[in-house]
């Protein structure tokens, strides 16, 4: 009995110290992966953002207007936004590979769903960022277009282009991250046909008179109107 | 040497029949071939009586009218030659040369194949019309001509007798600004017909600039700056009254902007180790009137400018925000609070809108498309102002006032340059 007893405590003792010895190298590793890679992310950072203020990405954001957005959500450049994120997802990344090295059960499942589902963060990233770009270069367009021409509702006219890019962005987004797929994709149909359909009805009952003085003016007398103005040139 | 390999074996053909010329009138024109037969016959006449000894050639380049040219292709050689007419007393020959485009015509297209052409033909002076300004006032040519030929003058603008609210946006802004940055008082940089020589010509066809939107749209402003920035020598002929284009058949305001101040822009961002170390203007040698203004009446919508300037104020806020500095757009959006009878928009505040303009544009701040678009509202307000201080002015008023709005220009160039040389500003 006593015998038996020592001997699972012999036992346990050996477990648990071939277990430490076991985990101890593996913890060192992965100390060792964590800050090789915390180096590398400092590397990859700095090279990076060298590179984007040699491409004069900021310029670029704030024609775009993506800046404004940015300064907007209280947000740092879009060259140190890139390069920050490019730290972080460089050093988790790291991380995540130190953690799997101590082969905790259940963890390498997770942590391989998690790089498996990383590319469609990129993409749902890059289109919204387009979606972002577009949008404020068509609103834009339009706005300059319909104060020039003199329209009273330019602003109107600016933020629905704004506006319907936007949701198209975002919905595009959501659907390549696989989120509520179905829920996006009626959710979307909803807002725009209804909102199509107000226009539409909108413009049939209330606007007659409008789209009437429209026609006359594009297809009638745009002679007329034009030399309101002294001939520029 | 001109670049032969765009040009069609055809439009070639023609150029080696012909040989050597001493002057080159070009008819520039897109899908005007009916037009463009009876300005050649015209112009034809003009130089006959006009200059007796020299050999000759028009050229018209017709984007769209390919078959023909819209040129009189009677003869054997395709219409190369044509013999001088019945009692004029020109010795020489003068020669007709078509060329036309297949795809994508340009009025820059239409300038390079001239250009072309002129250094085949070792052309001294070279003379470039529209198909209207040929039809109604073909003596013209020769008067453009003469100072490049007699003269050696490089660059010969033309002067026009306009209505006192004609050209404003020549008046208010290509003139004063040009003159201010590139030293040369030369009035009328965008028209339809103007002279140069051989040494500009040559020049030019060799800038690598013949892709660029401002040169494929405006190539005679370009060339009239290629012109002052270089130090070519340049002089101003007075023509006589400028026709008008019937109704509706010019560009329209927002069109004329974005070419003309687009092309204006464009050029200083490409010119400016020119510009940036020139002071003062200096004025240019001019043959006949140095100005002249009539004054009709005309029954311009004021009141419908000033609205348009008003509510292009309010509306593009963040664009003008992002455009002008913090000083100026404040008191732009103040003068928009005026009414009508007491508005004013002074000298001092128009050369800073448009000088923060310039310096936008050189920084990109926005698409720059779009940054020449948002000046249109202001330059109504300018009009606007402009036509409310002159309704009862005397040209001679009218004049004085244009010099005090080219002093200031000039007086503040130093701002522009600051501002032309600061580093990216981002807005908040």
């Amino acid at each position: 009995m006593k015998d038996t007893i020592v001997q699972g405590l012999e036992q346990a003792y050996y477990n648990l110290v071939h277990m430490i010895a076991e985990f101890l190298p593996r913890f060192v590793v992965m100390l060792v992966i964590i800050a090789v890679g915390l180096l590398a992310a400092y590397v990859i950072r700095y090279v990076l953002r060298a590179l984007l203020r040699l491409t004069k990405l900021d310029r670029v954001s704030e024609d775009a207007g993506a800046s404004r957005v940015l300064r907007m959500a209280d947000l740092p450049s879009m060259t140190e936004l890139l390069s920050r994120s490019i730290f972080w997802i460089t050093w988790i990344g790291f991380i995540l590979i130190g953690v799997s090295i101590l082969g905790v059960a259940g963890l390498q499942e997770q942590i391989s769903r998690l790089f498996r589902f990383l590319p469609e963060i990129f993409i749902a990233m890059l289109i919204l960022f387009l979606g972002l770009v577009l949008a404020n270069f068509l609103s834009r367009a339009a706005l300059l277009a319909s104060v020039n021409a003199g329209y009273r509702s330019a602003k109107i006219v600016s933020w629905s282009i704004r506006f319907v890019i936007w949701i198209l962005a975002i919905s595009m987004a959501l659907e390549e991250l696989g989120l509520a797929r179905q829920t996006v994709i009626a959710a979307f149909s909803i807002v725009f046909g209804a909102s199509m359909l107000g226009l539409a009805i909108a413009f049939g009952l209330g606007g007659q008179g409008l789209a009437r003085q429209m026609l006359e003016r594009h297809l009638g007398e745009s002679a007329k109107e034009k030399y309101k103005e002294p001939q520029p040139l | 040497m001109a670049d032969e390999t765009f040009l069609s074996d055809d439009l070639l053909r023609q150029l080696m029949s012909v040989g050597e010329v001493d002057l080159l009138v070009g008819i520039l024109s897109h899908n005007s071939a009916s037009t463009m037969r009876t300005a050649a016959r015209l112009i034809e006449h003009s130089l006959q009586v006009n200059f007796v000894r020299q050999r000759m050639a028009i050229i018209s380049v017709d984007g769209g009218a390919v078959e023909d040219g819209g040129v009189d292709s009677s003869g054997s050689d395709g219409g190369a030659k044509n013999g001088p007419s019945k009692g004029l007393s020109s010795l020489r020959t003068i020669h007709r040369i078509a060329a036309g485009f297949n795809s994508a015509p340009s009025a820059g297209l239409a300038l390079r194949t001239f250009l072309s052409s002129a250094d085949l033909l070792r052309a001294k002076a070279c003379a470039v019309v529209s198909p209207a300004t040929a039809s109604t006032a073909p003596d013209w040519i020769a008067n453009l001509l003469r100072p490049a030929l007699r003269d050696n003058y490089d660059f010969v603008a033309p002067m026009y007798s306009r209505h006192k609210f004609q050209g404003l946006l020549a008046r208010n802004l290509l003139y004063p600004m040009t003159r201010a940055l590139f030293g040369r008082r030369i009035r009328e940089l965008y028209s339809d017909e103007w002279a140069f020589s051989s040494k500009l010509g040559s020049f030019c066809l060799g800038q690598e600039v013949w892709n660029e939107e401002p040169v494929r749209t405006r190539p005679e402003a370009w060339m009239g700056i290629s012109a002052m920035a270089s130090d070519f020598r340049c002089c101003q002929v007075f023509l006589g009254e400028k026709p008008q284009p019937p109704a509706g058949s010019g560009p329209d305001i927002v069109e004329a902007l974005r070419q003309t101040v687009g092309s204006l822009f464009w050029c200083l961002e490409t010119r400016q180790n020119e510009w940036l170390g020139r002071d003062g203007s200096e004025p240019v040698p001019t043959f006949g009137p140095d100005h002249a203004v009539t004054t009709e009446s005309s029954d311009l919508d004021l009141g419908h400018i000033f609205e348009m300037f008003k509510s292009g104020v309010k509306q593009l806020e963040p664009v003008l925000n992002s455009i002008l500095s913090s000083e100026t757009h404040t008191n732009v959006q103040t003068i928009a609070q005026l009414d009508q009878q007491g508005f004013r928009f002074g000298t001092d505040l128009w050369v800073k809108v448009l000088y923060d303009f310039a310096a936008s544009y050189h920084r990109s701040v926005i698409n720059r498309d779009h940054l020449v678009q948002a000046l249109v509202p202001l330059y109504r307000g300018k009009i606007c102002s402009f036509l409310i201080e002159h309704a009862n002015s005397a040209p001679a008023d009218m004049e004085a006032d244009s010099e005090t709005l080219c002093m200031e220009f000039e007086r503040q160039k130093p701002y522009l340059i600051e501002k032309w040389k600061a580093g990216v500003e981002v807005k908040s």
